[in-house]
């Protein structure tokens, strides 16, 4: 196993406020892992610290072999080229329709033919689970769940190693969320993606994730497979899968 | 990278098959290069074709399909095409490739319209425009009524605030505007009347011409660029955000809440805005007057007293409203008619200044026309 993404005794501080005070953890190539945690514990913060729009105050964060601290523009910008970033609401540019979207970063970072980006740009919405002929509306006409989609299509463009998802189901209705997350699923395991995403959602948890990671009072509370996190005896946690008691067992890990 | 003098594909029949041996890195950086490759291939659709997997070092979906999709132009059958020796990855890979593209035909290109489509569509929509701001104002008028009978409903405070912004901070800007054209006004005419020692027929002039005309038409494009710019970003964004449905919610009118306000705020200082332009105009050409053509304060003040008449500024004062409210009416129709993005804010904010100063202009021409039959 060859180490994706490496935090090393991260702290992070917001003037008085400490989000982080020493996180470690390593995600492995080919793992679909989840950071969990109360709101205000800094997952989102962590995720932003790995792809480098975010400086840890200390403590180094390795992203593909490269230290996001000390790396600059041009590395960053090589690094960037190899891991896909959703954002909650999926970030798509208003200005573009779903095609144009899709093909910024083909037009920006590769030199593919125009005549083979429209067909690329059809098989990527089909890779996603949409009809190629939503590629002619603005992203304005989307419902959530299929902005989402869009963008997952932009992310996965450029052929990343590993995907970053912040909150991928929030906001969509309980059966858009599980078409996502068998979506997210089998992509990671037909295209060998690293997966590492935010979630409040247990049921994303309990049916697409390898490993959990808690974080709680700036830590790492709980780090392994879902069902040994969920058998965990931190209150917060014991509280957290309590939510879903009755049903918990059906589907865990 | 591609091992160097290595093609990324190879051709070569075995047994009756067409053997594709994929090979060294099949990356989306070397897409172009895999396309050319594999459409330079003397490739016969009928024939079975074999991917042979042994000498691939990577793979990703695009190139994948960049090979697929040409095969499928060529109308090789889906089932003509199978794989031997791949890595259980790349194998996977590929065959979630073949499977989505399969339901992939390709997008029609966008074409763009014709310059006659656009002329048609953009008279088309300003059709449209102008029948939803006749339903606008309809609306528009009869909360106006429903306000008349319960008064205490009238939003005072967001009146006065709007007033604020629209009027007392306009004042600078007016008035240094207004007075600059009262200067340029002055200084052109001046040069022509000295010619014929006719200096004095300038007080005449300026008084006629910033009264009348000069200042309500300024006035209403600065206040339609300013204030009709701004109503329609505030209301537009708070649509966006879904203020305004939450307004509905609550029980209670957007229109009321919103929309009246900003009306009555513009509707009443646009003749005060107008009257600032009056007199910073008068007071630019008397600087000139005073300084080029020789004609003393005093005398200046006297002349204009003589000769400007009342009805020149009362027309111009009573054009001030009637700007108002078409530059009112259309900043929140514009505001209240945003679609749920970014873009579209902007878009109608411009579309608010350019029909606003357009309406503005017309509604001058009908004001001269009719006063010129009134014989006012």
């Amino acid at each position: 196993m060859n180490a994706v993404l490496r935090f090393d005794s991260i702290v992070t501080r917001f003037g008085r406020n400490l989000v982080h005070d020493g996180v470690t953890f390593t995600i492995e190539r080919g793992e679909v892992a989840a950071l969990i945690g109360g709101s205000g514990t800094g997952k989102s913060v962590l995720l932003k610290e790995a792809i480098g729009l975010l400086r840890p105050t200390a403590g180094r964060v390795e992203l593909l072999g490269q230290d996001v601290g000390s790396a600059d523009e041009a590395q960053l910008n090589m690094l960037r080229r190899r891991f896909g970033m959703l954002f909650q609401d999926g970030a798509l540019f208003s200005s573009l329709s779903v095609a144009e979207n899709i093909a910024v970063p083909f037009r920006e970072h590769t030199h593919t033919p125009e005549s083979l980006i429209a067909p690329l740009v059809g098989f990527k919405l089909s890779l996603v689970g949409l009809a190629p002929e939503v590629g002619d509306r603005m992203p304005a006409q989307l419902s959530g769940g299929m902005r989402k989609r869009v963008a997952l299509a932009r992310a996965l463009a450029l052929e990343p190693e590993i995907l970053f998802l912040d909150e991928p189901t929030s906001g969509l209705d309980p059966i858009g969320a599980r078409a996502f997350d068998r979506l997210i699923r089998t992509l990671a395991d037909s295209l060998g993606l690293t997966v590492l995403l935010v979630t409040h959602d247990l049921d994303t948890l309990l049916s697409i994730i390898d490993r959990a990671i808690a974080l709680a009072d700036g830590k790492v509370i709980a780090d392994g497979p879902v069902a040994a996190v969920a058998a965990s005896d931190n209150p917060w946690l014991k509280d957290y899968f309590a939510a879903r008691a009755p049903q918990g067992a059906r589907d865990g890990t | 990278m591609d091992p160097p003098g290595s093609s990324p594909i190879h051709l070569s029949s075995e047994a009756g098959a067409d053997v594709l041996y994929l090979q060294g890195s099949w990356r989306l950086d070397h897409a172009p290069a895999i396309a050319a490759a594999v459409a330079a291939l003397p490739l016969r659709p009928g024939r079975t074709c074999m991917l042979d997997g042994s000498r691939l070092q990577e793979l990703d979906t695009t190139t994948g399909f960049v090979l697929f999709h040409h095969l499928d132009e060529l109308g090789f059958a889906a089932n003509a095409i199978a794989t031997r020796r791949m890595d259980e990855h790349h194998a996977r890979l590929l065959s979630l490739v073949h499977e989505r593209m399969r339901c992939a035909p390709v997008p029609a290109p966008l074409s763009s319209p014709s310059a006659v489509q656009r002329v048609g569509r953009a008279t088309l929509r300003m059709v449209r425009d102008l029948a939803a701001h006749n339903g606008f104002v309809g609306q528009t008028a009869l909360e106006l009524l429903a306000l008349l009978k319960r008064p205490q409903l009238f939003r005072l405070r967001e009146m006065v605030a709007q007033f604020e912004n629209a009027t007392i901070d306009a004042i600078p800007i007016v008035a240094l505007v207004t007075f600059l054209i009262g200067v340029v006004f002055a200084y052109l005419l001046g040069v022509q009347a000295q010619r014929y020692g006719a200096t004095i027929f300038v007080v005449d002039g300026v008084g006629l011409a910033v009264c009348r005309e000069l200042s309500p038409i300024l006035v209403a494009v600065i206040v339609a660029g300013r204030s009709g710019a701004a109503f329609t970003a505030q209301i537009g964004s708070m649509k966006v955000q879904e203020e305004i449905d939450a307004i509905s919610t609550l029980g209670l009118s957007p229109i009321q809440v919103l929309v009246i306000p900003r009306l009555v705020a513009l509707a009443a200082g646009l003749p005060m805005l107008v009257f600032v332009g009056d007199l910073a105009g008068i007071a630019g050409g008397m600087l000139i007057s005073t300084a080029q053509l020789g004609i003393s304060i005093p005398s200046f003040v006297n002349r204009l007293h003589g000769t400007l008449d009342l009805s020149a500024v009362v027309i111009g004062l009573a054009k001030a409203p009637v700007f108002a409210v078409f530059i009112a009416m259309i900043a929140c129709r514009m505001g209240m008619s945003v679609s749920r993005d970014a873009r579209s804010v902007g878009d109608h904010t411009t579309s608010t200044v350019v029909q606003s100063i357009v309406w503005v202009i017309v509604l001058d021409a009908v004001f001269a026309i009719v006063l010129q039959i009134l014989d006012v």
